[in-house]
């Protein structure tokens, strides 16, 4: 059926079309990533069922700490106080860790230094009395640096206030008598002459502090080298978009929500073309009873809204140990999206197939297969649903990419997925980021649902353009 | 007419009673009280709430009664989450908000996208219908939450912030309720300011699809024989489009119109929840959110009445409409 549906002029058609070839290419490797994140939750379950660690554990990846918490990815350099910031973050996390006696300890850095970890950015394993000595380093050349950004920032803030104070004078100055004017210019020359001293001294500060800062950084890489090699292109992607309110890795959860996404899409378009075209073409080519059933599911079925079904599904799973349990069982959690847009999806298609086979079933190699002898279920399947092979094509990629969607929007409510990163509950934990102009998360989230969106919206265009050509969208 | 309008409500009311039955069947699937008291709940507390639910009868004897309450409109019991409130209460104040969101949005939206369609009709195959097309693809590509979360962050939370003057309020609600002439002004002032900005979040939403739609439909309907025949009278393209073709095109116009009528009252769901504007759909995610089993199920049934008699509605005018739809 596939094959034929390849070779047909439809086709043929749709290859011409260059704009909807590129767009399958990228849906295409949007497939690619989702094949090898399955693959990998595939290797590793295997490998732990047989008692074996878990190589890759994507799911755990998304989880942990990789950076401080909203540090912007790539492209956007940070103020000299957010690189202050980071460094001071380091300290404390490492403080917490050094105040112990670790010499007592047994085995001091297994136990310790494992907490230090940021997924492959890791302590630099010594001697113990190595790493201590390069605490210390680190741990006097960030105090040096403290000392600094506070006389900086109070430096920074006079003078603020202080040019702060001679702009409104400057405006009061413009609509003043000529009296007050000599008493206002008065006023700005001696808050200059304040202003003078203190520019200088921050221009000393300044540069020092950046200083400082160069060789706290260097301590810091001293203790905690960044990774080189594979590890180091590993800790590139985990680190190249940022980190969100929790410090986890945006890149990771934006990438693996690729494949909640396909998931849902594949399992809910190709459970609602299946069963609507069961039933379609059922219903019509047996006409009778058969077609009532189907008719009278359809209408009972579209006179429930969709999202009355949804709420009421997830009513129903509240609670359950099987499938509300987002935290052991993640894909389980996903049961109630999939039978509520199900039993939502399948009504469209079973109309179209409907009323494609009541036309197939009278042409004349319909008849003619008839009169040969063969049976009914032989025609039907042979001969007429292969017909409405690309009616279900172009109802897959638009049932595919509908689910997409709803899902975005459902997590957003909270009634979608939970226990697992997802594009709408990435979107829905970074809307309170924005009021600190925070972008990162928010902004991959929603490009990369963007960019399939598009390709999809390209690709079905054309689809329909191709084996459709008469068709109001 | 008459008996095309009762055959089709007959025929509705099997449909409705079985989706009721099957809504009660999913909601008692767990313990409605356990779902909202917890796991162990104070005995005389559970009594209380199963009796006044009657969820203590069986479960025929429920949906009979439930069934009784629905027809003669008896939503009299209280809501669990929101103390003292009348579930009756609770989804006759939560109308007004919905529709002062969604009907103007549905009238600015049909009107800017129809004119928009008719403009990239007009000049079709040129740049000006490229560009037009272009945008409403990728204006449909882009996620509502984006439209709804940037739009709210860039025109009313960044400005308010910075101090700025905006015409739109970040978030909430003020019903519009005329108390003496000088009340009625500064209210109905903000009440334009509390909605103005989900209904242009609502109308940009809907311009993509809505724009692709009209536009096929007049491009298909400008291929048909009386086009031809018009322009073979010599009639100027314009008066072709405006008089001739719009009439015609204003039938699918109107069916897509009607088939969205039941979310004028059930409201955009998004929009509400994120601009805290407490219509039905916020409701009813407050209520699935609170495990407010009465509000729940009043909704469920109440939402089903009007997406059905919604739907009769759009065939009766539809038949109205087009003289070709037999009532038969």
């Amino acid at each position: 059926m596939i094959r034929r549906l390849l070779r047909s002029r439809g086709m043929v058609k749709f290859r011409r079309n260059r704009l909807a070839l590129f767009a399958s290419g990228v849906i295409g490797l949007y497939a690619a990533i989702f094949v090898a994140i399955i693959g990998m939750e595939i290797y590793d379950g295997i490998a732990q069922a047989v008692g074996g660690e878990a190589k890759f554990s994507l799911r755990e990846g998304t989880r942990i700490r990789v950076l401080p918490r909203q540090t912007p990815g790539f492209l956007e350099s940070q103020t000299p106080s957010e690189r202050y910031n980071d460094i001071r973050w380091h300290h404390q996390r490492m403080e917490r860790i050094f105040d112990r006696d670790l010499e007592s300890m047994d085995d001091p850095w297994v136990q310790a230094f494992n907490e230090l970890d940021l997924a492959e950015r890791k302590l630099q394993r010594a001697e113990l009395g190595e790493i201590l000595a390069r605490w210390e380093a680190f741990d006097e050349t960030f105090l040096v640096l403290d000392d600094l950004y506070l006389r900086r920032d109070e430096a920074l803030d006079l003078v603020g206030s202080i040019r702060d104070e001679i702009a409104d004078l400057r405006g009061d100055l413009r609509g003043a008598e000529a009296s007050e004017a000599e008493e206002i210019r008065g006023e700005i020359a001696a808050l200059e002459e304040e202003l003078a001293p203190e520019v200088e001294y921050l221009a000393e500060v300044e540069p020092e502090f950046f200083a400082q800062e160069e060789i706290a950084r260097g301590a810091l890489l001293e203790l905690m080298p960044l990774p080189t090699g594979w590890e180091g292109v590993k800790y590139g992607f985990r680190t190249f978009l940022g980190s969100d309110v929790s410090g986890r890795s945006i890149a990771c959860r934006a990438f693996y929500s690729i494949k909640v996404a396909f998931q849902i899409g594949f399992v809910v378009a190709g459970i609602s073309v299946l069963i609507g075209t069961v039933l379609g073409a059922a219903g019509a080519f047996y006409a009778g009873w058969v077609d009532a059933i189907v008719m009278w599911l359809v209408t009972t079925l579209s006179s429930v809204p969709y999202l009355v079904l949804l709420v009421v599904l997830a009513y129903m799973f509240t609670g359950s140990t099987l499938f509300d349990n987002p935290r052991e069982y993640p894909e389980l959690q996903l049961v109630k999206l999939y039978t509520a847009m199900g039993l939502a999806f399948w009504i469209g298609t079973a109309r179209v197939i409907r009323g494609e086979v009541m036309k197939i079933k009278e042409l004349e190699y319909v008849q003619a297969a008839t009169a040969i002898g063969f049976g009914r279920v032989y025609i039907l399947l042979r001969h007429v649903v292969p017909n409405t092979a690309h009616i279900m094509f172009i109802n897959f990629s638009l049932l595919f990419i509908g689910a997409i969607k709803s899902e975005v929007i459902l997590s957003f409510l909270g009634l979608g997925v939970s226990g697992q990163p997802s594009w709408g509950t990435m979107i829905s934990l970074a809307k309170d980021d924005l009021s600190n102009y925070f972008f990162w998360e928010i902004g991959s989230a929603s490009f990369l649902l963007f960019v399939l969106v598009l390709a999809f919206n390209i690709v079905s265009d054309a689809l329909q353009d191709a084996f459709d050509p008469r068709h109001v969208s | 007419m008459w008996a095309f309008i009762l055959r089709k409500l007959l025929y509705n009311i099997p449909v409705y009673l079985s989706i009721i039955f099957l809504m009660m069947l999913a909601l008692r699937v767990q313990n409605p009280v356990y779902a909202y008291l917890g796991k162990n709940p104070d005995q005389q507390q559970y009594d209380e709430l199963s009796r006044q639910m009657g969820l203590d009868d069986s479960f025929p004897v429920q949906y009979v009664k439930f069934v009784g309450k629905v027809v003669t409109g008896d939503f009299s019991e209280n809501s669990w989450a929101q103390r003292g409130r009348s579930v009756k209460d609770i989804l006759v104040k939560s109308i007004p908000p919905s529709l002062s969101v969604t009907v103007p949005t549905l009238f600015t939206s049909v009107v800017v996208s129809v004119a928009i369609a008719l403009l990239s009709a007009y000049y079709r195959g040129r740049p000006v219908d490229q560009t037009l097309m272009v945008l409403a693809v990728l204006g449909m590509s882009i996620s509502y939450l984006v439209y709804i979360i940037f739009g709210q962050f860039f025109f009313a939370g960044l400005p308010a912030a910075e101090g700025a003057w905006t015409p739109f309020a970040i978030q909430g609600y003020e019903p519009w309720m005329p108390i003496g002439p000088q009340a009625e002004q500064a209210r109905l002032i903000n009440w334009v300011t509390y909605c103005l900005l989900p209904v242009i979040i609502g109308v940009v939403v809907a311009m993509g699809y809505d724009t692709r739609f009209y536009r096929a439909v007049m491009v298909e309907e400008s291929s048909r024989d009386y086009i031809v025949t018009a322009a073979a009278k010599g009639a100027s393209k314009r008066k072709i489009i405006f008089v001739h073709m719009l009439k015609n095109a204003m039938i699918p116009v109107i069916t897509r119109v009607m088939s969205s009528l039941p979310f004028l009252i059930t409201g955009s769901i998004l929009i509400e929840m994120y601009f805290g504007i407490p219509g039905m759909g916020f409701q009813l995610i407050s209520a699935i959110t609170a495990k407010d089993f009465p509000v729940i199920q009043s909704y469920v049934a109440l939402f089903a009445a009007i997406f059905i008699l919604s739907v009769i509605l759009t065939d009766v005018l539809y038949a109205l409409v087009d003289p070709r739809v037999r009532l038969s």
